[in-house]
């Protein structure tokens, strides 16, 4: 939304997303690398959006671990690289990250980590400042859009000064966050480098090359400890406060603000890099005051690496934080929050009743209908759940992420587990081993190229028996529609290669192999039926592509959407539309079922379900099935 | 202009356009000079789930998200969504809320009652907000000419409640910025039919 390449100086509004991308390309990036991942993505799409006016490269990779590959490439070939994933991600990259801190870069090189506290859009609420730790690679964490453009700036300067990666942590709330943001000059684009290690056995790390480059780069965070690292302590307040507040990133804000509504003498030591840290800004800040509430999302990170440095400069200060009970580890930070950790610390007077309302709000919400993401009207995952419903309703299901995940849900109920990326495929292999169910594994397409095609392989080669549903909607959807390696085009809208997934299932020796429209309702229950007969490795392709891609096409093209319509006539209100299909668009009057037009795409796909054929088209409504619309 | 602080909720179901409202009040926010931060889901929870932005406008703004009590406007896209802010609702609100009730699916399966929008309104009018204003947007919405741009209408109408600290004409000049060129003019008739329908036309 915001102007990626609006120029210097001037104020544009954007997303923390797209101000760490503007970041980079003021830092002078020539190579990017990315697989999507909620709250990473949009870095990656205001890249790919520019590329080619700002001369960049810049890629969709197969996953995290192979886009930190393209990148780590060209950061050892001399140039500016960045990758970027959420928390998760960087399970996949790890490998590769842990022995690149050893490596470290002849260019220069950020990774910038999304963590997700809430897990709003993920599977778990995983703190990756402790990678940065572990890894040995300084962490910044920007607390606003403005501080994501600079600090990933920054992150460059240092990498190149050190030689080694640095990572910019950010989470949701600053991720998603959009806000006005001073720009700077864009001085990045691409010239050739040249792989050359800068010493014979700088990249290759093996026993005691190993060594000798743990202790080298054990060297290097000492010196940005000291250096670096104290530049980006800062302290403002009452400086006779005997109250201190230490954070960062987006819980400083919610604490400058909580702290202004109660009338509190307070402090607060903000701290923009948490590895390494400025142990002697720290220390001397403890010294300062009496107590010290840290506030910060998901682990007691600070809490305990402060209570340590306490231990030597100021053992009587009393630290509070969540190994106190102050605060919770627990879900992400508002003001709220922190109001209620002042309050258990100091006693303070909270300006808001927030007992009146909860006590108010939860009457009211108690008759408010929960409404959880469900499947967008039109969705070819709802006519694979309900053709799976019908055709393996017993089976051991292994879900997968991406938007089917939500086939959990009434009435489908075909996914009895979501995981990790690609282990619907090895659990399958587990189940099957160890259990004599029907077991069906579920899977996208841009997942299956993620982390499925080890597992497809390891399944054929120790013949188990099971059934594969890849449901190949020709884009990675949930994280907003980026093209993956199955798509005709790349991530900057060029042509390319489309691998493709029937010939890769065949090749890897899977002897039942069916390709269906979803849409069809009677095949696809058939292809499974037939899939779970067969004794082997059994794939199952439902090929259709993501509803809203095929709606904004419709719209592109000036076509009308014109819904469907429930004929009253025929409507017996058996409900067995709501009961199996459970479409959004479907409203229930109390005496029949009918359509919401504004909710409706218009695609057809309901017309099958209804025994007494009361679904139907109005002048002018598609049929995407017999229209081949959207296959 | 000075602003100290001013909370805004956009509220819907994921695919209303949620987001593009409060990016054309964010615009208005930046061409004024104004401080601002804006919160914002993306991901599986976009999928017509309950989707809430919020924008907070003004120089004492540092957090993201809006403290429980404190909201100044609401505009509700659906009314159900609307009622599920009531936590952030109180007597400084002003609502501003659509008509159309989009059922959510699962409720019917779990047969949770579905209110119906009187029991919506007497519902809100209990947590005591300043005003509520009640339009049919999806009406005035096709009369612009699609019932797509209901989120426009909506905007328009917010305008015309006096809540946001705009000078006449730069909410709309926001609009122009930020709408994409062929949906442009259908956008400028919505927001100005949600805000005669508010307010008289002139």
């Amino acid at each position: 939304m915001g102007d990626l390449l609006a120029p210097a100086n001037t104020l544009e509004v954007l997303l923390g997303n797209e101000a760490v991308a503007r970041g980079a390309l003021e830092a002078g990036l020539n190579v990017a690398a990315a697989y999507p991942g909620t709250p990473s993505t949009e870095i990656g799409e205001a890249l790919a959006k520019v590329a080619k006016r700002v001369g960049i490269y810049f890629e969709w990779s197969a996953n995290e671990k192979v886009a930190t590959e393209v990148a780590m490439g060209a950061a050892w070939s001399g140039l500016k690289a960045l990758t970027m994933m959420k928390h998760v991600g960087f399970n996949v990259a790890s490998d590769a990250i842990f022995t690149l801190a050893y490596a470290g870069v002849t260019g220069a090189m950020v990774i910038v980590s999304a963590d997700d506290p809430h897990a709003h859009s993920s599977q778990n609420e995983q703190d990756n400042r402790h990678y940065s730790e572990s890894v040995g690679l300084p962490m910044l964490e920007p607390s606003n859009p403005q501080e994501a453009k600079d600090l990933t700036k920054e992150a460059f300067e240092l990498s190149s000064k050190y030689k080694i990666p640095v990572m910019v942590r950010t989470t949701t709330r600053i991720s998603h966050q959009r806000g006005p943001v001073r720009l700077g000059e864009i001085t990045a684009g691409f010239s050739k480098g040249k792989f050359v290690p800068p010493e014979p056995d700088r990249y290759l790390q093996v026993g005691a090359i190993a060594r000798k480059h743990h202790a080298e780069l054990l060297g290097k965070l000492k010196e940005i400890s000291l250096d670096v690292a104290p530049s980006y302590a800062k302290v403002e307040g009452a400086s006779d406060a005997e109250f201190g507040v230490i954070t960062s990133g987006v819980a400083y804000a919610h604490a400058k603000e909580a702290l202004k509504l109660v009338n509190v003498n307070a402090k607060i030591l903000k701290l923009g890099m948490t590895f390494p840290l400025p142990e002697k800004d720290i220390g001397e800040f403890l010294s300062s005051v009496n107590t010290v509430l840290i506030v910060e999302e998901l682990d007691p990170y600070l809490e305990m690496r402060v209570k340590a440095i306490a231990k030597d400069y100021a053992p009587e200060v009393e630290v509070l934080g969540k190994l106190t009970g102050h605060m919770p580890r627990v879900g992400e930070y508002t003001m709220r929050t922190v109001l209620e950790g002042l309050s258990k610390a100091l006693g303070v007077v909270l300006p808001v009743n927030f007992a009146e309302i909860d006590r108010r709000s939860s009457e009211i919400l108690k008759k408010v209908p929960p409404r959880p993401p469900v499947l967008c009207p039109a969705c070819p995952h709802r006519s694979t759940g309900y053709a799976l419903r019908r055709a393996a309703g017993r089976a051991a299901f292994m879900g997968d992420i991406g938007c089917y995940a939500l086939l959990f849900q009434k009435p489908f109920r075909v996914e009895h587990v979501t995981h990790a990326m690609g282990s619907s495929i090895g659990l399958a292999n587990g189940i099957d081993v160890a259990t004599d169910q029907d077991v069906v594994a579920l899977i996208g397409d841009s997942t299956f190229f993620h982390a499925g095609i080890p597992a497809l392989i390891n399944a054929v080669h120790n013949k188990r028996k099971m059934t594969v549903v890849i449901m190949d909607n020709r884009i990675t959807a949930m994280t907003g529609h980026q093209p993956h390696p199955g798509t005709e085009v790349n991530a900057v809208g060029d042509e390319a290669p489309a691998i493709d997934i029937e010939k890769i299932v065949r090749s890897i020796g899977v002897d039942y192999v069916k390709v269906v429209d979803p849409y069809d309702h009677a095949a696809t229950e058939k292809a499974i039926r037939d899939a779970l007969k067969h004794d082997g490795v059994s794939v199952v392709i439902t090929k259709r592509e993501c509803a809203l891609l095929t709606v904004a096409r419709l719209r592109r093209q000036g076509q009308k959407i014109v819904p469907y319509r429930v004929n009253p006539d025929k409507c017996t209100y058996c409900r067995v539309c709501i009961n199996t299909f459970a479409c959004p668009a479907f409203v229930d009057t109390g005496s029949l079922v009918e359509i919401d037009p504004t909710v409706c795409f218009g695609c057809g796909a309901c017309v099958p379900v209804c025994p007494y054929g009361a679904f139907e088209p109005q002048e002018g409504s598609l049929n995407w099935r017999e229209q081949k619309i959207g296959v | 202009m000075s602003v100290r602080e001013l909370n805004v909720i956009v509220a819907g179901v994921g695919g209303q356009g949620i987001l593009f409202t409060t990016n054309v009040i964010a615009r208005a926010a930046l061409k004024l000079g104004l401080n601002f931060a804006q919160s914002e889901v993306h991901g599986l929870s976009q999928r017509y789930g309950s989707i809430r932005t919020e924008l907070r406008i003004g120089s004492d703004v540092s957090s993201p998200l809006i403290l429980e009590g404190t909201l100044d406007l609401l505009i509700a896209l659906e009314p159900l969504e609307g009622l599920r802010q009531a936590p952030y609702i109180s007597e400084r609100t002003t609502v501003v809320m659509n008509n159309h009730v989009i059922p959510p699916v699962g409720a019917y399966l779990e047969r949770f009652p579905i209110p119906s929008f009187d029991e919506i309104l007497e519902l809100m009018r209990r947590l005591n907000p300043k005003q509520i204003m009640v339009l049919n947007a999806y009406d005035i919405a096709k009369k612009a000419g699609d019932y797509i741009v209901a989120n426009t209408v909506m905007l328009g109408a917010a305008q015309a409640t006096g809540v946001l600290p705009f000078p006449e004409g730069v909410l709309r000049e926001a609009l122009e910025e930020v709408s994409p060129s062929r949906y442009r003019d259908l956008n400028l008739r919505a927001f100005d039919l949600g805000r005669e329908s508010v307010s008289p036309p002139r």
